[in-house]
């Protein structure tokens, strides 16, 4: 819970509740995702358990340390990884960055130049470490990002949208590093709204929904949620958000999902009725031009949508 | 070795990004410049104590001018980097870090005074003998430990407010006429001396007329009531700054304001 104010005057303040009392718990060695919609409290949740926030109520513990008393214990042993093109010192070098959050997490003056250099070979870029950040490319800065919540060797990591804006190349390679990692033992707390990516890294996937839990289990456990029904898939030319309302609207519409850019827009219908609901859908997607539409298995994502809208 | 590790690796950054960034040399180095050799010419003079005013003036202001925008960009600078997360993420203690930039910008300024030194001497003629030179270091370092501090205090007060930048065009100018940097003290309004003498620079400016002219007179307290005094000041701006950091650090981690800017 947080204040917020609006207007100079006359102040109008808010109270915002961003997470309402969430509860789980995340084994050594596992990678822990958090999923839900934008505003749902993940964020928020990884920047109280990496003591960036202090919580107004509740209690949590970080390898054992509580969040709000042992602030300096949790930062020694944590990574932190955030996507996004921001959060580096553009102007110096990739090595003077790591150098300098070696220096705040006080690596031994001993043994940093080689951490360094063991993490810029581990990301690729040995060859770019001396170059000014400001000439990378995106994937090479979401690389130097993994290097920088490295440089401390923490035994629990907690990245926030690490794939966010990147190449589909790059997106896999930063999947790659995060596999790895749970491979060396590290321990992973990761957010993102890529299905299929949490489908492939996570062994267990907390769905937060307006700031509470609505799911924890296994991806597989997950995807049971929506066993009873099937995806039909629509991809089509000329759908507008009327006809989207029209399909949430039909009784035997559990959920909707579209993306309506571009030329082939693409929409997905859960339904109990399998096929035989395909006349129901031309129906209503009649004013658009039909490219294709087949019934699918629903997946991870089909379970997400159900439990978040 | 923790505290010092985190200090030099603030100290060192500060100095690289300095050097990286072309947007400081106008206010933190030619600004000075400009200002001391205007200086020497409504002086009309250019030797001994009237050299001594408007060098010691000119890098005074290098001085300050680079505490007070360092300090105040700090923080700022981490906003717009979107790394001040990463930073305050860190088991690092955000005092230390601040202390370490703002000292490598208080030492960037005793460069530009010294390089003013240099410039007036050669360029205008401009000598002026220095009494007692260690004395005169003396209060010098405990001049510069004084802004530093200072610049300590301003920069938690920044981490409160979107409008750091504001604050410190605000600032260079009182604090600078304040201190007595280009002239006395004495010539200043009755009711701004309470500001002087609670600034540190005041005092530390003082003592190092005192060191280099054995005639000076000044604030009337002798050199080492002066030094004394700078040395009060730091200690006393440190413990404020400490203070206020963990003030500060609790109130942003409460509200959930570190990120906006």
């Amino acid at each position: 819970m947080y204040h917020s104010s609006k207007g100079i005057l006359r102040k109008n303040r808010q109270v915002v509740e961003a997470v309402k009392g969430i509860s789980f718990d995340v084994e050594f060695g596992e990678l822990f995702g958090l999923v839900g919609p934008n505003g749902a409290g993940k964020t928020t949740t990884i920047k109280m358990l990496t003591t960036l926030l202090t919580p107004t109520s509740g209690a949590a513990k970080v390898l054992g340390f509580d969040i709000v008393k042992d602030v300096v214990e949790i930062r020694r042993r944590i990574g932190i990884i955030f996507g996004g093109e921001r959060g580096l010192y553009y102007r110096v070098s990739g090595r003077e960055n790591l150098r300098y959050f070696a220096d705040l997490y006080s690596v031994p003056l001993s043994k940093r130049e080689r951490r360094l250099s063991e993490l810029l070979e581990t990301v690729g870029l040995s060859d770019r470490a001396d170059d000014k950040v400001e000439s990378y490319s995106r994937g090479m800065k979401q690389r130097l990002h993994i290097a920088k919540g490295l440089v401390n060797d923490p035994e629990l990591i907690f990245m926030d949208e690490p794939t966010i804006g990147l190449d589909p190349q790059a997106a896999r390679d930063t999947r790659a590093m995060i596999k790895q990692l749970v491979q060396k033992g590290k321990t992973i707390l990761l957010t993102t709204h890529y299905m299929f990516e949490a489908d492939e890294l996570c062994h267990r996937i907390g769905v937060i929904s307006n700031g509470e839990i609505a799911a924890l289990d296994t991806p597989e456990g997950l995807k049971r949620f929506v066993k009873d029904i099937t995806v039909i898939e629509v991809e089509a030319f000329g759908v507008v958000d009327a006809d989207i309302a029209s399909l949430r609207r039909q009784p035997d519409v559990k959920a909707v999902s579209a993306n309506l850019e571009g030329e082939r827009q693409t929409v997905r219908i859960q339904t109990p009725k399998g096929s035989e609901f395909i006349p129901e859908v031309t129906k209503v997607l009649s004013g658009a031009k039909i490219f294709d539409i087949r019934t699918k298995e629903p997946t991870l994502e089909d379970a997400y949508l159900r439990l978040v809208t | 070795m923790t505290r010092l590790q985190t200090f030099w690796g603030s100290f060192r950054m500060s100095l690289l990004h300095f050097f990286a960034d072309p947007q400081w040399i106008i206010p933190n180095i030619i600004a000075p410049f400009v200002f001391t050799i205007v200086a020497l010419i409504l002086f009309r003079d250019v030797s001994g104590s009237v050299a001594l005013y408007a060098v010691l003036g000119g890098g005074m202001m290098g001085m300050w001018g680079n505490t007070l925008y360092g300090s105040g960009f700090a923080l700022a600078f981490d906003r717009w980097n979107g790394t001040i997360e990463y930073v305050l993420g860190t088991p690092s203690r955000l005092v230390w870090i601040i202390a370490g930039r703002s000292a490598s910008n208080a030492v960037l300024g005793l460069a530009n005074a010294l390089a003013i030194v240099l410039v007036v001497a050669i360029g205008y003629g401009a000598f002026f003998a220095i009494a007692d030179p260690i004395l005169f270091l003396l209060a010098l370092v405990l001049t510069l430990t004084s802004l530093s501090a200072l610049g300590v205090v301003f920069c938690s007060a920044f981490l409160l407010s979107r409008s750091a930048q504001v604050m410190t065009n605000g600032l260079e100018m009182p604090i600078y006429v304040a201190s007595g940097s280009m002239f006395p003290v004495a010539l200043l309004p009755f009711w701004s001396h309470p500001l002087s003498f609670s600034l540190g620079p005041t005092w530390g400016i003082d003592a190092m007329r005192y060191a280099a002219d054995a005639t000076y007179v000044g604030l009337g307290f002798g050199y080492w009531t002066d030094v004394l005094v700078v040395l009060a000041s730091a200690i006393v701006y440190l413990t404020i700054g400490f203070w206020l950091f963990i003030v500060v650090e609790n109130k942003v981690r409460r509200d959930a304001s570190l990120t906006e800017y």
